[in-house]
């Protein structure tokens, strides 16, 4: 599959297009955070606490005086490099659990997919908060959970991908000329059997930004000063009555993003859909 | 975030609607944040009482606000003169929830059982109790104790019943509760609710109470609420009656509050936050002076709590003459003297804004409690710590994951806290050798400490004499920096006008049982 096309099929769609530009703009703030936020993350300034958004604070002040759009600048990075990061050995994990439970069934299928089985069967966010009781709260204790969280998804997918094509007549070609399970595993099912899991994956990686929201509300995530959405909103609780932008702009933040990475999610689905390629041809 | 607004919609509708169904005569209040997940009602053996414990349990003598004793289940006292001995005549005609009798055979079984629980320093000083007649007993002193009153007076000295008591074993104060107060226990589930029951036979009001008969309340539910800001919600939204403690950030907004009263009485809390003197870097009494003066209370009295309280310069509330120390021992926010000791100890300043010292960054562990005072409190440390090239690392806590954590001794550094008591004999139980982890969370047991500890404690013979003792041992903590002092509160209970009917006066050390008994609800 010719990746540049199918980027250029995704762009082309108003959907995709503009999913792509908001989801860039995110991305840049986060990594460029201390460049471009106007204030520290962490500067406390009592005396402007809880101040409504003007020119010197485009979104307000929170509770300890600190500038509002800075925080949120940076707790994009937070959001994200915890999204992203947990989805990632989540995927990596899970494709690697399901491609070996696939290809070579048996007892390891079986014992593989009793536990995926039962993992399924819990709610992420319960799994979630299990895990962060046994390793305790924090951001590293945060992503693993929210790796673990996902896994049985992952493993789910590439599992029937692998079934799938293991079946193919190319596949039993490859085996009679005499390739080993390596060559075959690599080269042939895990390359065809990708896609899905990486639409899949950033899919999951929205959930995964809400569900860090979440932990982080519950004051679970990452620890002050250090920014992240969901702890911000849970502190702008609080002051729901006389600064509710405290509450609303991070609430903004994470619906936006999560927003755009679904549009981009569901445009990607598209453009890498092969029967869809067929049709228009 | 939408789940967010959901749930929170959810539960305060919920709330709403099961507040409408509330019977006249029965009425819902919420304890004071600080005080959820008090684990039991057992005042003999608990370390933590929340304020419900008055309402079911009646103590010898209670204090009014202007530190007078007044007599509850004792009508009057005497000390002999060289204090050896205290004479107490008892109130007739007492009984408990359990129909018992309450008479000097009571307190004979009650004053031993102190033995060994933490509590025990509150009646150390008694050597026996010897019984004149049915309605008179006599405490026969090891050595005089110029505190009595106080310590009968103390939520903890709330008189259970003795057959309850040795009958529920180590189940009592969580599956019964009997004393003699106006509320009987029905229910209580740990962090969550208690529901109370008039006692219609409460016959033991004191002078500080205009009702000498049994409450007007019914049924009175205590809820638990650990957010503050829910607590106000419920209380805006009529789910709940009273709020029996606010938050002084709270009191701008609740003016405005149509049909919402605001009480305000003398605080008896301290935020303080002690330092774990065992491990380091905090060995170093210089480390501990630097954090001791980095903390700014101005900054937090005007800036977190409007102005509206004290700034903490010493252990104990204003209100004590213990607490009027040396000015030269006081711990004021002085950042030049912070920078100055840590630069005497080695702590050099990074290019981070850190101090480090051998390659080890000056970084240390700052716990608190739930709760939005509490969180915002300590950011505002943290950020003050910060100032001088200390980093801190908060964790929050639950009140009961972080006392079992202190336990263990080594694993805090710092800990913002705050506690509620009006005697300088808390010196004691925060910094007693014998009380090292819980509740000595700075692990402070020096010799000189004790030495002064038990002179304070037992060796005064007359008040005057105790002050001096107190005031010398809170001088010796003071030069070791054991804790930074923080913050003064006020009181403040909230109360919808529309569902309760306030006794024109509130007397009394705190919002407690004599009061309840004289608060009525409308219909």
């Amino acid at each position: 599959m010719d990746k540049d096309s199918a980027l250029m099929r995704l762009l082309r769609t108003p959907r995709g297009a503009i999913s792509a530009v908001v989801l860039g703009v995110i991305v840049i703030a986060a990594v460029l955070a201390p460049v471009i936020a106007p204030y520290g993350y962490a500067i406390q300034n009592l005396r402007l606490a809880n101040m409504e958004p003007s020119a010197a604070h485009w979104l307000g002040t929170d509770e300890f005086g600190r500038d509002l759009l800075s925080r949120i600048i940076h707790g994009a990075r937070t959001s994200l490099a915890v999204g992203v990061t947990s989805i990632t050995i989540s995927m990596v994990c899970g494709m690697a659990l399901g491609a070996a439970a696939g290809y070579f069934g048996g007892a390891f299928d079986r014992a593989v997919t009793v536990v995926v089985d039962l993992s399924w069967s819990f709610p992420e966010i319960l799994l979630a908060l299990i895990l962060i009781a046994i390793l305790g709260p924090g951001l590293a204790s945060t992503m693993i959970a929210i790796s673990v969280a996902y896994l049985a998804q992952f493993t789910r997918l590439t599992r029937a991908q692998v079934m799938a094509l293991k079946s193919e007549t190319y596949i039993e070609a490859t085996i009679a000329m005499g390739a080993g399970s390596g060559h075959v595993l690599f080269r042939h099912l895990l390359p065809n059997a990708i896609t899905p899991v990486i639409v899949a994956g950033m899919l999951a990686t929205g959930d995964a930004i809400i569900l860090e929201a979440t932990l982080g509300f519950f004051g679970l995530g990452a620890q002050p000063p250090t920014p992240s959405w969901g702890a911000m909103m849970s502190s702008g609780t609080a002051q729901i009555f006389i600064a509710p932008w405290i509450i609303i702009f991070p609430g903004l933040a994470i619906a936006i993003t999560v927003i755009a990475i679904n549009l981009f999610g569901d445009a990607l689905i598209d453009a890498l859909d092969i029967r869809k390629r067929l049709r228009e041809n | 975030m939408k789940t967010f607004l959901k749930a929170a919609f959810l539960g305060t509708s919920l709330c709403a609607v099961m507040a409408s169904g509330v019977l006249a005569q029965n009425a819902t209040f919420v304890l004071g944040s600080r005080e959820v997940g008090a684990p039991s009602y057992n005042p003999i053996k608990a370390t933590r009482l929340n304020a419900a414990n008055t309402f079911i349990y009646d103590r010898m003598v209670i204090q009014d606000a202007d530190q007078s004793f007044h007599g509850q289940l004792a009508t009057s006292w005497e000390s002999a003169p060289d204090g050896m001995s205290w004479t107490f005549k008892l109130r007739p005609n007492v009984r408990f929830h359990d129909g018992e009798p309450f008479n000097a055979q009571t307190i004979v079984w009650w004053v031993p059982k102190f033995k060994g629980t933490e509590n025990a320093f509150m009646t150390d000083a008694i050597d026996k109790v010897e019984v004149i007649d049915d309605l008179t007993v006599k405490f026969v002193m090891k050595n005089p104790d110029p505190n009595m009153l106080f310590n009968m007076a103390s939520t903890f000295m709330g008189i259970p019943s003795p057959k309850a008591f040795d009958s529920l074993g180590d189940r009592y104060g969580i599956a019964g509760a009997v004393g003699t107060g106006p509320f009987k226990l029905e229910s209580f589930t740990v962090g969550q609710q208690t529901v109370l029951t008039r006692n219609d036979a409460y016959n033991s009001a004191s002078a500080l109470s205009v009702n000498k008969g049994p409450a007007k309340i019914k049924q009175l539910t205590i809820r638990e609420i650990p957010e503050d800001s829910t607590a106000f919600l419920e209380l805006r939204t009529g789910g709940v009656d009273m709020l029996m403690s606010v938050p002084t950030d709270f009191l701008p907004r609740l003016s405005t509050e149509r049909g919402t009263k605001v009480v305000t009485l003398p605080g008896t809390e301290v935020y303080y936050m002690p330092m774990n003197t065992s491990i380091e870097p905090f060995t170093d009494i210089k480390v501990r002076e630097a954090v001791a003066f980095a903390v700014n209370q101005k900054e937090i009295l005007e800036n977190l709590f409007g102005g509206v309280g004290a700034i903490a310069n010493t252990f104990l509330i204003s209100g004590l003459a213990e607490s009027k120390v040396d000015p030269k021992l006081a711990i004021a926010y002085d950042p030049a003297r912070s920078r100055r000791v840590l630069d005497e100890a080695g702590w050099v300043m990074g290019s981070d804004g850190l101090r480090a010292k051998g390659g080890t960054k000056l970084q240390v562990k700052l716990w608190t409690q739930n709760g939005t005072e509490f969180k915002r409190v300590t950011e505002v440390v943290q950020a003050q710590l910060k100032a001088v090239g200390i980093g801190a690392d908060i964790t929050v806590f639950d009140a009961a994951t972080i006392t079992a954590q202190y336990r263990k001794r080594t694993e805090h550094q710092l800990a913002v806290r705050v506690y509620s008591w009006a005697n300088a004999d808390i010196l004691d139980w925060f910094h007693s050798g014998k009380r090292l982890g819980h509740p000595n969370h700075a692990m402070w047991n020096d010799p000189k400490s004790e030495e002064l500890n038990e002179k304070a404690m037992k060796g005064s013979r007359t008040w005057d004499e105790r002050v001096v003792n107190f005031r010398a041992y809170h001088e010796h903590l003071l030069a070791n920096f054991v804790f930074a002092p923080i913050y003064q509160p006020v009181q403040n209970f909230a109360y919808s006008e529309s569902r309760i009917v306030m006794p024109a006066s509130i007397r009394g050390t705190r919002l407690q049982g004599q009061t309840i008994v004289d608060i009525d609800v409308r219909k």
